[in-house]
C-alpha cells in the first residue's frame, strides 16, 4: 500500500475528484451558458407532455419553422440540438413518449412514477453585436427534470414540525369534501388514545384506510390537489417501506404529548414524520430542487372549473403552500456562480387547446386568479412574472359551427375516454371567481380530449399553441 | 407728524357681520327615498367618448397661401408659355410647332408626375392608417379584430413586390393566435425580405455619402452631397416598401422624416450619441474630414431608418441597435482601406 494509492482513496472519499466537474458547472453556469429550468406542476398538469413536447421542438428548431415566437430559432441562429439525457443515471424517457404521441391511436403518455432527468445541448451562432468577440458560436445547456407531481407537494413538509403538519392537516379536514369522504376514518381516530402503547397493526390499517382516502380524493369528482404525504399516492421504490406508514392525527390531540409512551402511537407516527420528511423528502430537494434559475409553472385551470369551488381552493393553497419551497431573487454574478435563485417565473394555463382560441385571453385572467398571492410574493422578491394560456401538444382542431343563424366557433377533437370524434363548444371560461351557484351549473363542459398524432418529420407551428412564447420568455435572453 | 400707514391694520371681525355667501352653503338637499323601479344603474359607458381632436390651426391666412400662390405661378407660367408661343408662331410656324410640341410634352410629364405624386400620398396616408391600426390592436388580445386589417394589408400589397411574403406569412397564422400576436408574427415574418433590402440600402447609402463627405475638397459641397444621397435613398426605401416614388412622395417623406428626426425621443438621441461617440474615436486616429464624414454617415443612416421606419405598413419588431455602429464602423473602413493615401493628413 504506497501513499499515493492511500492519497487517492482520500480524495475519493471526500469528494474531491467531483470538483473539475463542479466548477467547470459553476462557470458555464456564471455564464450563462448552463440553465436549470425548473418545470413545476401538481399532478396531472402536463409536465410530461411539455417536456416531451420542448424537446421536440428544440431538436428540431434549427430549422426554424415549428417556433416563430422564438426569435433565435426563427432568426436561423440554432445551428443544431443534441440530447445529453443519455449521460444522466435516470435519463427521461423521450421515445417512449414521443413514440405514445405518434402512435395510431395516439396516446398521452402515462403518469410519471420516479424522478428522470433530460439535458439539451443548444448549439447557436450569437447575435451579431460585441458578444461576437467571444467567438461566434456557443452552447448552451438546458437541464430540465420530470418527476411526479405528487411528490412535489411534499416539499412544504420540510418546514413543518409533526404538530404544526397535524393541526393544518386538522384545518384541511375540517372543511368539504374532506370532511365527508374521511367521515369513518376520523371517527376512527376519535377513539384511539394516542399515548398509549399502540396494538400491533393498527398503525398499518390506519394508514392503508388514509392512503385510500387520498387515492378517493384525487380522483374525480373531487380532484383535489393537497394531498401529503406525496410518496402515499406514488411510492416508487419506497414501496412497502416503513417510512411511509404516515398520517395526520385529526381527532383528540393529545394534551400532553411528552408523557407518550416510547411504543405509542404518537411517538410512533412522529418518529415516521422526521425520518420521512429527513430520508426521502430532504433528499429530494436537495439533489434536484435547489439551484434553479428560470421557472414554469403548469396549472391545469380547467379541472378547476369542472370540479368546483372546493377544486379550486384547494388547488390554490396547494400552489401558494408549494411555491414557498424555492428560491425566488436577482442573481448578482457571484450569487450566479454558487446559489442561483430563480429569477424568471412564467406562470401557465395548460392546456388551452381545450377552450375556443377567442377564450385564451379569460384563461389567462383566471390563472392570474389561481395564482394571485403567490404571484403577488413572488414579485415582491423583484423577479419577473407573466402569466401565459399555452399547449405544448394541440388535441383540437378549430372549427365553426353554423347555429341558429349564427357563427359559433368550437373545437373539434377525439374524446380521451371513448375515442370518439366531437365538436364542442365548451363554454365561456370566467374571468371572475363563479359564484358558489355557477360552480356546479351548466355553464362550462371542458372534455379530456385524446392527442391528434404527431408526425415523426417536421413540425410546424400548428402543433403547439404559444410554446413558443413560453421558451422565448424563458430562455430568450440567453441566445 | 404722523402718516396713516399704508397697509391695513389687522381687525377682528364679528360673525354676525359676515355676509352670507350663497355660493358657500346651498340649501341642502333632504334625504328622501326613490322608489326603486325609478332608479336606474349608472353604466359606465366609456365608448361615447371622444378622443381628443388635435387642436386646429388658428392661421386660417396659411391654409390660402399655397393655392393663391400656386394660382399665380401657374398664371404667369401659362401667360407667358403663350406669349412665347405667339412670338414665335408669328415669327415662324416651324418655330412655333416645336415651342407648342415642346409645351405638350412638358405638360405631359408634369401631369405624370402629378399624378404618381397623389398616388404615392395616398399611398402613404394608407401606410400611416394600417400602423395606427396594427399600434392599436398590438395593445389588446381580443380575438378577431385583425381580420380587416389583414384584409387591407392584402389589398393595398396586390400588386407589389411584397405580395409574395405577405400572402405567406398570412396563410401561415395560427388560428389560436389572438391580435397582438397576428401584428407580432406579421411584423417578424411578413417583411423580411424588404427590410433586409431597405436596411442594405440604408447602409449602402450612409457609407457612401460618409466616404463622399470625407473626401469632398469643398466644404459648401457637402450639404450638396448628402442632400442627393438622402433623396435617392429615401426614393429607394419608398419603392421597396411599395410606395410609388414621384417628387411629390419623396417631398412629403422627407418633410416627415426631419419632423420626426427633429422630434425623436431623449432614448434614441442617446443611443445614437453613443455610437456617434464610437465614431468620434475610432476616427481619432483618422483626420478631422474623416470625422466630418461619419457624421454626415450617420446622419443619412438615421434618416434612412426613419424612412423605414415610416413606410413600413407594420410596427417595426426590434431596430438593429448596433446598426449605426456598424455603419461609422464601414465609412472608417472604407476611408482606411480604400484611400491608403489619406494617411497623410493624419495629425
Amino acid at each position: 500500500m504506497s501513499i499515493p494509492n492511500k492519497l487517492g482513496g482520500l480524495i475519493r472519499q471526500s469528494g474531491l475528484t467531483d470538483w473539475p466537474e463542479q466548477l467547470k458547472m459553476s462557470v458555464e453556469r456564471g455564464m450563462e451558458q448552463r440553465v436549470r429550468l425548473a418545470v413545476t406542476g401538481l399532478s396531472r398538469s402536463g409536465k410530461t407532455v411539455f417536456i416531451s413536447a420542448l424537446a421536440r421542438h428544440l431538436l428540431q428548431s434549427e430549422q426554424g419553422r415549428s417556433l416563430p415566437f422564438f426569435a433565435a430559432a426563427s432568426e436561423g441562429r440554432i445551428v443544431a440540438t443534441r440530447d445529453l439525457s443519455t449521460e444522466s443515471p435516470s435519463p427521461f424517457p423521450l421515445q417512449q413518449c414521443l413514440a405514445g404521441l405518434q402512435a395510431s391511436p395516439p396516446h398521452w403518455p402515462n403518469s410519471t412514477e420516479a424522478l428522470s432527468e433530460i439535458r439539451l445541448a443548444l448549439r447557436y451562432r450569437r447575435k451579431p453585436g460585441l458578444g461576437r468577440a467571444l467567438g461566434e458560436h456557443s452552447t448552451l445547456y438546458l437541464d430540465l427534470i420530470d418527476y411526479p407531481g405528487e411528490w412535489l407537494l411534499d416539499l412544504p413538509m420540510l418546514t413543518l414540525s409533526f404538530e404544526q403538519w397535524c393541526k393544518q392537516q386538522q384545518a384541511l379536514f375540517a372543511s368539504l369534501p374532506r370532511t365527508e369522504v374521511a367521515a369513518d376514518w376520523i371517527a376512527q381516530q376519535s377513539g384511539i388514545d394516542w399515548l398509549a402503547p399502540a396494538p400491533e397493526g393498527l398503525r398499518q390499517r390506519l394508514t392503508e384506510r388514509y392512503r385510500s382516502l387520498l387515492q378517493q380524493l384525487r380522483e374525480p369528482p373531487y380532484n383535489l390537489s393537497l394531498l401529503q404525504p406525496g410518496r402515499l399516492l406514488m411510492p416508487a421504490e419506497l414501496a412497502g417501506s416503513p417510512l411511509l406508514d404516515l398520517f395526520p392525527i385529526i381527532q383528540n390531540w393529545p394534551e400532553a404529548p411528552e408523557n407518550a409512551d416510547t411504543n405509542s402511537l404518537f411517538t410512533q407516527l412522529q418518529q415516521a414524520y422526521n425520518d420521512y420528511c429527513e430520508q426521502v423528502v430532504r433528499p429530494f430537494y436537495r439533489n434536484h430542487f435547489r439551484h434553479f434559475d428560470r421557472q414554469i409553472v403548469l396549472v391545469d385551470c380547467l379541472k378547476t372549473l369542472n370540479s368546483g369551488e372546493s377544486c379550486f381552493n384547494d388547488m390554490q393553497l396547494a400552489l401558494t403552500t408549494l411555491l414557498h419551497s424555492f428560491q425566488y431573487g436577482r442573481n448578482s454574478l457571484f450569487r450566479r456562480l454558487f446559489r442561483p435563485r430563480i429569477n424568471r417565473v412564467l406562470f401557465a394555463a395548460t392546456k388551452a387547446d381545450h377552450v375556443t382560441a377567442n377564450q385564451h385571453h379569460n384563461l389567462d385572467q383566471f390563472l392570474r386568479l389561481m395564482i394571485e398571492a403567490a404571484q403577488r410574493e413572488i414579485r415582491f422578491e423583484q423577479v419577473e412574472t407573466r402569466c401565459l394560456a399555452l399547449s405544448s401538444l394541440r388535441a383540437t382542431e378549430a372549427a365553426q359551427a353554423r347555429l341558429d343563424g349564427q357563427h359559433l366557433s368550437c373545437l373539434r377533437g377525439h374524446r380521451k375516454d371513448t375515442g370518439e370524434e366531437i365538436a364542442l363548444f365548451p363554454g365561456e371560461v370566467p374571468t371572475e371567481l363563479p359564484r358558489a351557484e355557477d360552480w356546479n351549473s351548466d355553464r362550462f363542459r371542458f372534455v379530456d380530449f385524446a392527442p391528434r398524432p404527431l408526425p415523426a418529420g417536421t413540425l410546424r407551428p400548428e402543433h403547439h399553441i404559444r410554446l413558443d412564447q413560453a421558451i422565448e420568455y424563458l430562455l430568450g435572453d440567453l441566445f | 407728524m404722523r402718516d396713516t400707514p399704508k397697509w391695513q391694520r389687522p381687525i377682528e371681525i364679528p360673525p354676525e357681520a359676515m355676509a352670507a355667501d350663497p355660493a358657500e352653503h346651498p340649501p341642502h338637499q333632504p334625504a328622501r327615498d326613490i322608489p326603486l323601479d325609478k332608479a336606474q344603474t349608472v353604466e359606465d359607458d366609456t365608448s361615447l367618448e371622444l378622443p381628443p381632436s388635435p387642436p386646429q390651426s388658428n392661421v386660417r391666412s396659411r391654409g390660402w397661401l399655397v393655392p393663391l400662390l400656386g394660382t399665380l405661378v401657374v398664371l404667369a407660367i401659362g401667360a407667358e408659355l403663350y406669349r412665347l408661343i405667339s412670338w414665335s408662331i408669328s415669327t415662324h410656324p416651324l418655330l412655333g410647332g416645336a415651342f407648342s410640341l415642346l409645351t405638350l410634352l412638358l405638360m405631359l410629364v408634369v401631369g405624370i408626375e402629378i399624378r404618381r405624386g397623389l398616388s404615392g400620398s395616398r399611398q402613404l396616408r394608407q401606410v400611416q392608417g394600417l400602423q395606427q391600426q396594427a399600434e392599436a390592436l398590438l395593445q389588446q388580445t381580443s380575438h378577431g379584430d385583425s381580420t380587416a386589417l389583414l384584409h387591407q394589408l392584402e389589398q393595398r400589397y396586390h400588386h407589389t413586390a411584397l405580395k409574395n411574403e405577405l400572402q405567406g406569412a398570412i396563410t401561415q397564422l395560427d388560428s389560436s393566435y389572438n391580435d397582438r400576436e397576428i401584428i407580432q408574427y406579421l411584423s417578424r415574418h411578413a417583411l423580411n425580405q424588404a427590410d433586409r433590402t431597405a436596411q442594405r440600402c440604408v447602409q449602402r447609402y450612409s457609407v457612401e455619402s460618409g466616404v463622399m463627405v470625407a473626401l469632398s475638397p469643398w466644404a459648401s459641397f457637402d450639404m450638396l452631397l448628402v442632400a442627393w444621397r438622402n433623396l435617392r435613398m429615401i426614393r429607394e426605401i419608398a419603392t421597396v416598401y411599395g410606395i410609388a416614388p414621384g417628387l411629390l412622395t419623396q417631398g412629403k417623406l422627407l418633410k416627415q422624416v426631419l419632423q420626426n428626426l427633429a422630434f425623436a425621443g431623449a432614448s434614441e438621441v442617446a443611443m445614437d450619441a453613443g455610437s456617434a461617440l464610437l465614431g468620434s474615436s475610432l476616427t481619432s486616429s483618422l483626420s478631422a474630414r474623416a470625422g466630418q464624414g461619419i457624421g454626415a454617415g450617420l446622419f443619412t443612416a438615421r434618416t434612412g431608418l426613419m424612412t423605414i421606419k415610416l413606410c413600413r405598413p407594420l410596427p417595426e419588431p426590434d431596430r438593429p441597435k448596433n446598426m449605426l455602429q456598424q455603419i461609422a464602423k464601414g465609412i472608417v473602413h472604407r476611408l482606411t482601406s480604400g484611400k491608403p493615401e489619406t494617411g497623410t493628413d493624419r495629425k
